[in-house]
């Protein structure tokens, strides 16, 4: 549904997204998640035909947001991090506004407007204007707008942020909804733990790069695993990660040139066990030490409280 | 034509407007005002007149209430236009509406062209409302239905003019104070400046050809609506009005015979008019204000044909 290659932003020098890749099943809620300043904005706004990449390419339904914008825009709903509202106009004629922009002829989005409002629970703030409206439900109300003209992705950028736990919930049921409904949708949050019950799978970013996507929980497994280990290794690469994956405290490999970073659940002292069966093994160990490796690092990052961040 | 009224930034917010009293109220307003104008005018002329045993009261008197309202409703639109279209687009940046419109799949031109014509709604309301106060020169004579609709049409398109420009400022601009402070000079400097410039053009022209009897127009003029409308007016009001040019060498006059015109545009001069040459050319700037602004405002630009296929069109 989504797919993103080698994508590349740059803001003068700065470059915020550094050769993303990543790939969005159709039908998936995917969590996008980093600590702020990762580039996860960046990245959805130029999957929602607003900014113009670097270089690379974002395809949605197979349409390329440089080429292609107008059909991309008809397939994408997106709700921004931050937003504002029109004064004077009531929630409808808000909804009817934006459907009226998409090109929906008057009947059809006054009919989709009223489910929409009834799907994020404002169906009695109808005739509300929406500056009077408090920020949970302009949030919701705005996520009704992105669905106005039926997409089939929605790029939702931190929508749970400023939400009570209350709001959180309701949230968590719309997006099961919407999943129902077979929409996929990108959500970030630089909270990994916000997004780990809603989501089917996982991407965490940090400094434009995407650290490890996948299945959310392989992923929440592994950052269970409490120790990142770093091995450096003379060679036999291969054997080597044989071996490591079958042993049950690994959690996760990840390769990089002769280094192996893995994640271990165990405590320090269940770590020489694991240097003996590779050693035992004859597997050429040049270096084998505990880190605060990358991973880690993002993990507690993404994982604090928000008000720590 | 349909398309224009069915743009949905255009409806949405005239729909607000037309529904809010302060419209209603203000219009009332300025029509009232323009009418005690009017009364006042018309008693102290009487007045004086009747003193000094006054003669053909009735269609100089017309005249003259006509050039005061044309004169009013022309500043209003100068005055009031760009303080509103300059906060159109840098507005709903600062407000955060903007994306949300710009990832629909409007135009960029269409965005820009719906919140220039909406933004300046109620002062076209203003205007169109103040035609029937106008037609009180009827009573009087001298003025004829067709040059109030001339008067209007070229309203229109000043108005189109000075959106053009604060548009065009609103899209430059992150903030709308900025916007419309420049906006506010741009247009009154344009307005000051051209009218120097070409009056200095005219006289240094006039120096080297002392023995010159036809007209010449210099450029500048054309770029200044005031130029403009006092020149239509002189036309409107053939000789007796006295207006026109008359300060600046030009007289209406020509228009009753066939002087010649030297100057740029002279070609165009002798078929439309000084106004209607001013006319013609500020609508051009307008449009090339627009497209840049429609320009700069498109998230994602492709330089390169936008028809080029796309690898695929299938669906992941
Ligand atoms: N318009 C911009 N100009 C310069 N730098 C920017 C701009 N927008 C974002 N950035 C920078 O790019 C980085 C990524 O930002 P963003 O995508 O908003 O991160 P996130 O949404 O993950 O918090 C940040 O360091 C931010 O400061
Ligand atoms: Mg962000």
């Amino acid at each position: 549904m989504l797919v993103v290659e080698d994508l590349v932003k740059r803001y003068g020098k700065f470059v915020a997204v550094d050769h993303l890749n990543m790939t969005v099943e159709r039908g998936h809620v995917f969590g996008f998640v980093g600590p702020n300043g990762a580039g996860k904005t960046t990245t959805m706004r130029i999957a929602a035909t607003l900014l113009a990449p670097t270089s690379g390419s974002v395809r949605v339904a197979g349409f390329d947001v440089v080429e292609e914008p107008i059909k991309v825009r008809r397939k994408v709903g997106y709700m921004p991090d931050f937003f504002g509202v029109y004064d004077n106009l009531k929630a409808i004629e808000y909804l009817d506004f934006y459907g009226a922009s998409y090109g929906i002829p008057y009947k059809e989005r006054q009919k989709t407007a009223e489910g929409l409002l009834d799907l994020v629970g404002l169906a009695n703030k109808r005739d509300t204007y929406v500056d009077s409206l408090s920020r949970g439900m302009k949030q919701r109300l705005c996520l009704a707008r992105s669905l106005m003209h039926d997409p089939e992705l929605l790029i939702l950028d931190e929508p749970a942020s400023g939400m009570d736990p209350r709001a959180r919930v309701e949230l968590k049921n719309i997006l099961k909804e919407l999943k129902n409904m077979g929409k996929t949708v990108l959500v970030s949050s630089h909270i990994l733990s916000e997004l780990s019950e809603m989501c089917d799978s996982i991407g965490i970013i940090e400094h434009g790069r995407l650290v490890v996507s996948g299945d959310v929980r392989n992923i929440m497994e592994t950052i269970s695993g409490r120790l990142t280990v770093r091995i450096k290794l003379l060679d036999d690469m291969d054997r080597a990660i044989n071996i490591l994956k079958e042993q049950p405290m690994v959690s996760n490999i990840f390769q990089e040139d002769d280094v192996l970073e893995i994640g271990y659940k165990g405590k320090d002292e269940d770590l020489w066990p694991l240097l003996k069966t590779l050693v035992v093994n004859d597997v050429p160990v040049i270096s084998f030490s505990k880190t605060d490796g990358n991973l880690e690092k993002v993990f507690m990052e993404v994982t604090q409280d928000e008000e720590m961040v | 034509m349909k398309r224009w009224f069915s743009n949905p930034v255009l409806a949405s917010e005239l729909k607000i407007r037309m529904r809010s009293w302060r419209t209603v109220l203000m219009v009332v307003g300025y029509l009232a005002i323009m009418l005690a104008i009017a009364y006042l005018f018309l008693t102290a002329s009487v007045r004086t007149m009747s003193r000094y045993g006054g003669v053909n009261i009735s269609s100089n008197l017309g005249l003259q209430l006509y050039m005061i309202l044309a004169f009013i409703q022309f500043m209003l639109i100068i005055i009031l236009i760009p303080a509103q279209t300059a906060g159109a687009i840098s507005g709903e940046r600062e407000k955060q509406t903007l994306d949300l419109l710009l990832c629909t799949p409007l135009s960029s031109l269409s965005i820009v062209l719906g919140k220039m014509l909406s933004s300046m709604s109620f002062v076209l309301l203003l205007t169109i409302a103040s035609i029937p106060l106008f037609s009180l020169v009827f009573l009087f004579g001298g003025i004829a239905p067709m040059d109030i609709v001339t008067l209007f049409a070229f309203y229109l398109i000043t108005a189109f003019a000075v959106g053009s420009i604060g548009i065009f400022c609103s899209v430059l601009f992150k903030k709308t104070s900025t916007a419309t402070v420049v906006a506010y000079i741009v247009i009154f400097a344009l307005g000051i400046i051209t009218l120097l410039l070409g009056t200095y053009m005219m006289s240094e022209f006039l120096g080297r050809n002392p023995n010159f009897s036809s007209v010449y127009i210099p450029f500048p003029f054309y770029l200044n609506p005031a130029v403009g409308l006092s020149d239509l007016l002189g036309q409107q009001s053939g000789n007796t009005g006295g207006m026109g040019l008359p300060i600046l060498g030009i007289s209406s006059a020509m228009y009753n015979a066939n002087v010649a015109m030297t100057g740029s545009l002279s070609w165009m001069a002798q078929k439309l008019g000084i106004w209607g040459t001013n006319l013609v050319i500020i609508s051009v700037i307008s449009v090339v204000l627009l497209l840049i602004s429609a320009w700069v405002i498109k998230p994602v630009r492709t330089i390169h044909s936008s028809k080029r296929h796309s690898a695929g069109t299938g669906v992941n």
